[in-house]
C-alpha cells in the first residue's frame, strides 16, 4: 500500500512538474523573460527528482521486492528535487531583494550546499522543507499584493509540500501510523494545487519569432 | 508600492500602448507612448529602435511626426507576453 502511495505520489510529481516545466520553457523561448527560464530549470528539476524517485520504486516493488527504494536513487531523486524548490525560492529573493541585480537575474547562483556528507537525505529532506515554506509565504504575500486565486492556489499548494515533508519526518519516528499515508495524501494535494495556474494556459499554438 | 519593472515589461507596456492606438490607423505618438508606457525619452528611443529592428512595431513617418504601429509579429509577442506574464503572476513572480 505504502508503495503504491509512493509511486502515485511520484508520478503525479513526474508529470506536475515537466507540464510546468515545458509551459515555462515555451514562455522563455517566446518572451526570453529570466524569471521563467527559471521556472522552467525549477519544475523540470522537481518532475525529473520524483520521476527518479518513481523509478526506484518500481524497481524495487518488480524486482528487488527488498521493500526499501535503494538509497542513492531516493537520494539522486530528492536532491534533483532540492536544486527544483532552491529555484523558486531563489526567484522570490531576487524579486524581494535584489530587483535590480543584473548579475543575479541573469546567472544566478549555484546551489553550493549540495555537499556530500553524512545523513545528506535527511539534510536535502530539511533543505527542502525550507525552500518550501520560504516558497509558500512569499507566494502568499504576492497573493495579498495581487489578490489572484490561483497565486492563492500555488502558496497552497507550496504550503501543502512542505508540511507533508514535515508531517513525513513524524512518520520516522511513529512508523505504521497514518502519518505516512497522510503525508503523501498532502504531498499529492500539494502538487495538484500547484498545477492549477497550468489550466489557464491556452492549449492553441503560441508562435515564437525566432529573432526575439 | 511601485516594484521595479523589468525590461521585457517595459517592451509589454509600449507594445500594448501601440495596440491601443490601433484604431486610429496612424499609430502612437513618442509622446504618447512616453505618457502611457511612463518611461524616459533617452530610454525609449533606445527600444523603439530595437522594436522595429526585430519588427515588432512599424514606424510611420506622417507629416506632424513620427508614430509607431504594432506589426502582426508584436501582436503575435504581446498574447505571448500577457499569457506568460500571467503566469508568472500565478506563482507570485515578476516576468
Amino acid at each position: 500500500m505504502e508503495f503504491f502511495l509512493e509511486i502515485s505520489l511520484n508520478l503525479v510529481g513526474l508529470l506536475v512538474g515537466i507540464i510546468i516545466g515545458i509551459i515555462s520553457y515555451i514562455g522563455f523561448k517566446n518572451t526570453g523573460s529570466p524569471t521563467l527560464f527559471r521556472l522552467s530549470i525549477a519544475f523540470c528539476a522537481i518532475g525529473i527528482g520524483f520521476g527518479i524517485l518513481a523509478t526506484g520504486f518500481i524497481i524495487d516493488d518488480f524486482i528487488f521486492e527488498t521493500g526499501n527504494i535503494n538509497a542513492g536513487i531516493s537520494m539522486l531523486g530528492i536532491a534533483s528535487q532540492v536544486i527544483g524548490y532552491w529555484f523558486i525560492a531563489f526567484s522570490h529573493t531576487i524579486k524581494t531583494f535584489f530587483p535590480k541585480s543584473r548579475y543575479l537575474r541573469s546567472i544566478g547562483a549555484l546551489p553550493l550546499f549540495l555537499v556530500s556528507f553524512g545523513y545528506v537525505e535527511t539534510i536535502l529532506r530539511a533543505v527542502s522543507f525550507i525552500l518550501l515554506v520560504y516558497g509558500a509565504i512569499e507566494t502568499l504575500i504576492s497573493y495579498v499584493q495581487g489578490r489572484k486565486k490561483t497565486t492563492l492556489f500555488v502558496a497552497i499548494g507550496l504550503g501543502l509540500l512542505g508540511f507533508g515533508e514535515f508531517i513525513g519526518w513524524y512518520s520516522y519516528v511513529f512508523p505504521e501510523t497514518i502519518l505516512y499515508v497522510g503525508s503523501i495524501i498532502m504531498k499529492i494535494g500539494g502538487l495538484i494545487s500547484v498545477g492549477i495556474p497550468v489550466s489557464k494556459i491556452p492549449l492553441r499554438k503560441i508562435s515564437f519569432d525566432e529573432n526575439l | 508600492m511601485v516594484g521595479h519593472r523589468t525590461q521585457i515589461k517595459i517592451v509589454g507596456e509600449i507594445l500594448d500602448t501601440t495596440m491601443q492606438e490601433i484604431d486610429e490607423q496612424e499609430g502612437a505618438t513618442v509622446t504618447h507612448i512616453i505618457k502611457n508606457a511612463n518611461i524616459s525619452h533617452g530610454r525609449l528611443s533606445r527600444i523603439l529602435s530595437n522594436l522595429v529592428s526585430q519588427g515588432l512595431l512599424e514606424q510611420v513617418n506622417s507629416k506632424r511626426s513620427c508614430r509607431y504601429k504594432i506589426s502582426t509579429s508584436g501582436r503575435e509577442f504581446l498574447i505571448a507576453y500577457k499569457t506568460f506574464r500571467d503566469f508568472s503572476d500565478d506563482f507570485g513572480l515578476n516576468i
